[in-house]
């Protein structure tokens, strides 16, 4: 296996003038909105979905990954500097990140997380060149019953990080899976659950679906909690650069949190939230004085933030090999990439080489323009957080309907957009948190497809999937996770874990 | 009478009851076909069948374990803000992007109280002007420039 080369045929593909400033546009657009308060990278990335549907496939998914990225840096600014995590992976950097930022550190804190997370992602992008191959090769083995119940699997690792209740969770993922289903089912004709409105007769489009229930449910929550009130956040940036010891202090967990990221990543269900969590703790364990953190210890932003960085870079390995989305974020990538034509699977390396090493570069790319861009550009970002609530929410509504439009000019849409919005409020109001639909929702027909191609080779018999081996040990691993959420000391864990909010 | 303990979960659990049970009565029509040859009615039977039943089950954990109460809605933010989206919808075509947005942002305005009608428009207008030069002409987006008037 020819890495190099890979890699080589992957910059070049990516590295073209056009591509580079669609990557940069990518990036600063990712990290406008990703560092507004109150918007995570699933509402950042689906609201600039649609500027990138009218490039060709590659430079869509190169100007993806620099949103993706740019989202997520801007994820963590927050965090940082007003101590609201916009995603549950960024959740632990608000701990010592936020304390930091009130002792006047918050640009060391904020150039360590973008250091951090550029040498993650480097890392991680190896680590991607290196293992794609490999499971893509494994994959050519899996057949219908295997990804049945790999699917399953992935959707049951998901459970574990949702919060709140397991019940809903599992709950929300049926009813992702089941409007997953809404429009003509692709082997009969016949469509389904259609109502006579020719706009879904192809399916709910999911960019409206996910804009309502994440996007703009978040703005009606800050309203009710009359976030509009609050002073304007005004954060001071005294000194930019760490110091020599910020920088020793950090290298070994910026090291430990990239190869925890990294491994973590892969795991379906997986990705930035655990790695985060995880590396946190394995830096309060081995640190010499764990009072620190809490208090502004760097190493509690360093560690988790190029873990989770690592992780997301990681968590494309999955999506790009198997065609399985590990999270929700994944689940908006491979929704991106369906729209551009290309099934994400096993059979995009062999059959376009140059798109998924250029995938693989583009991701390099995206995290080298983030240091570049955000580190210059960090005192603009930090004005922006200053603007009062009450004058952005107009605007980012504004970008929710034109993201929306843009997709397929298509004024119908916007009722689409309300009702999720009102589904995605009173699945809040009776506490069913509702990320793990949309991965039920990407998943929904590919499930029902190989459901059915895997009880058509059985003649019916649904043992199929315990006599295959590869579909036997998913099913095994499956049984675990879920003895995993049922016992009582794991249950006792994971509270705690998403009570750090 | 049977105490509620946990509103959020009978209401979560009612939530997914109907929803099982309108992708059951809603799909009723569908041909179910059987394990062999899946009609397309089958999965769709099949998970809201396990909806309606996990429905069934979150509900009676809230008549019998405590829980959070249900915060009460409010109206306004909510009927604004979705009066706003749909606003856009129904103006973009008839008169453009831009005035569409303006209509937009003052409907999205009165989602709180208190609304300074000066500082409104200079947003309203504001947004209006980024939008055409960021989105139509920055990024060559298909949004219609000026209505059908």
């Amino acid at each position: 296996m020819d890495i190099i080369g890979n890699l080589t045929t992957g910059f070049v593909a990516a590295l073209s003038w056009d591509n580079v400033l669609f990557c940069l546009i990518g990036c600063f657009l990712g990290t406008l909105i990703g560092v507004l308060p109150g918007i995570g990278p699933i509402p950042a990335i689906a609201m600039l979905l649609p500027i990138t549907f009218g490039l060709d496939p590659l430079s869509s998914l190169i100007m993806l990954a620099g949103i993706y990225y740019g989202a997520a840096y801007g994820g963590s600014t927050t965090s940082i500097l007003v101590n609201m995590p916009g995603e549950a992976s960024a959740i632990v950097t608000c701990i010592d990140g936020h304390q930091m930022a009130k002792q006047g550190r918050a640009g060391p804190a904020l150039a360590i997380a973008a250091l951090g997370s550029f040498f993650a992602g480097t890392i991680a992008t190896i680590f991607v060149a290196g293992f794609g191959p490999i499971l893509s090769a494994f994959a050519q083995q899996f057949n219908s019953p295997d990804y049945f119940s790999l699917m399953v699997l992935g959707l049951v690792t998901a459970v574990i990080l949702a919060h709140g209740s397991v019940l809903k969770a599992v709950t929300i993922i049926l009813v992702g899976l089941l409007l997953g289903l809404v429009g003509t089912d692709v082997n009969s004709g016949t469509t389904r659950y259609t109502f006579g409105i020719s706009d879904i007769w192809d399916g709910i489009d999911f960019l409206p679906v996910v804009i309502g229930m994440f996007g703009v449910t978040e703005i009606i929550k800050n309203l009710e909690a009359k976030q509009y009130l609050r002073d304007p956040i005004k954060a001071k940036l005294s000194t930019m650069w760490p110091t020599k010891k910020d920088f020793r202090d950090s290298a070994m967990p910026i090291l430990r949190g990239t190869a925890l990221g990294s491994i973590l990543g892969i795991l379906p269900g997986g990705g930035a939230v655990l790695s985060s969590f995880a590396a946190y703790t394995v830096e309060k364990k081995v640190a010499k004085d764990p009072s620190r953190f809490g208090k502004g210890a760097i190493e509690g932003v360093a560690g988790p933030e190029s873990a989770n960085n690592a992780a997301s870079q990681t968590s494309f390995i999955p999506l790009l090999t198997l065609g399985l989305p590990s999270n929700a974020v994944m689940a908006l990538m491979m929704g991106a990439m369906m729209i551009q034509g290309i099934q994400p699977g096993s059979a995009v390396m062999t059959s376009r080489p140059d798109l998924f090493w250029g995938m693989v570069a583009s991701m390099w790319i995206g995290n080298a323009m983030l240091v570049v861009l955000n580190l210059p550009l960090l005192p603009m970002w930090v004005r922006l957080l200053s603007v009062p609530y009450r004058l952005l929410y107009p605007a980012i509504l504004m970008f929710c309907v034109i993201g929306v439009y843009a997709n397929n000019n298509n004024a119908t849409q916007m009722v689409i957009v309300a009702v999720f919005t009102l589904f995605g409020y009173i699945l809040m109001r009776v506490g069913a948190e509702p990320a793990p639909m949309i991965l039920g929702f990407i998943l929904g027909p590919l499930m029902e497809e190989n459901l059915r191609r895997s009880l058509v080779l059985s003649r019916g018999d649904p043992m199929i999937f315990f006599n295959r081996p590869i579909s036997a040990t998913l099913l095994f691993l499956t049984f675990c996770v879920v003895l995993l959420i049922v016992l009582p000391s794991f249950r006792k864990t994971r509270e705690v874990a998403f009570q750090e909010e | 009478m049977i105490r509620v303990k946990s509103p959020q979960d009978l209401g979560a659990g009612i939530l997914f009851f109907l929803l099982g049970l309108a992708g059951i009565y809603f799909g009723r029509e569908l041909t179910y076909g059987s394990s062999m040859r899946m009609g397309p009615g089958y999965f769709p039977f099949w998970l809201s069948a396990i909806i309606l039943f996990m429905g069934l089950v979150i509900g009676l954990r809230g008549l019998m374990f405590e829980g959070p109460a249900i915060e009460m809605p409010q109206v306004r933010p909510m009927a604004m803000v979705i009066l706003s989206i749909l606003s856009f919808g129904l103006f973009v075509i008839p008169l453009g992007t831009p005035l569409a947005i303006i209509v937009l942002v003052f409907i999205a305005a009165y989602a709180r109280p208190d609304v300074n009608i000066l500082e409104t428009a200079i947003l309203a207008v504001c947004s209006a002007v980024f939008a055409v030069l960021a989105f139509i002409y920055g990024l060559g987006q298909p949004l219609p420039l000026w209505g059908d008037f």
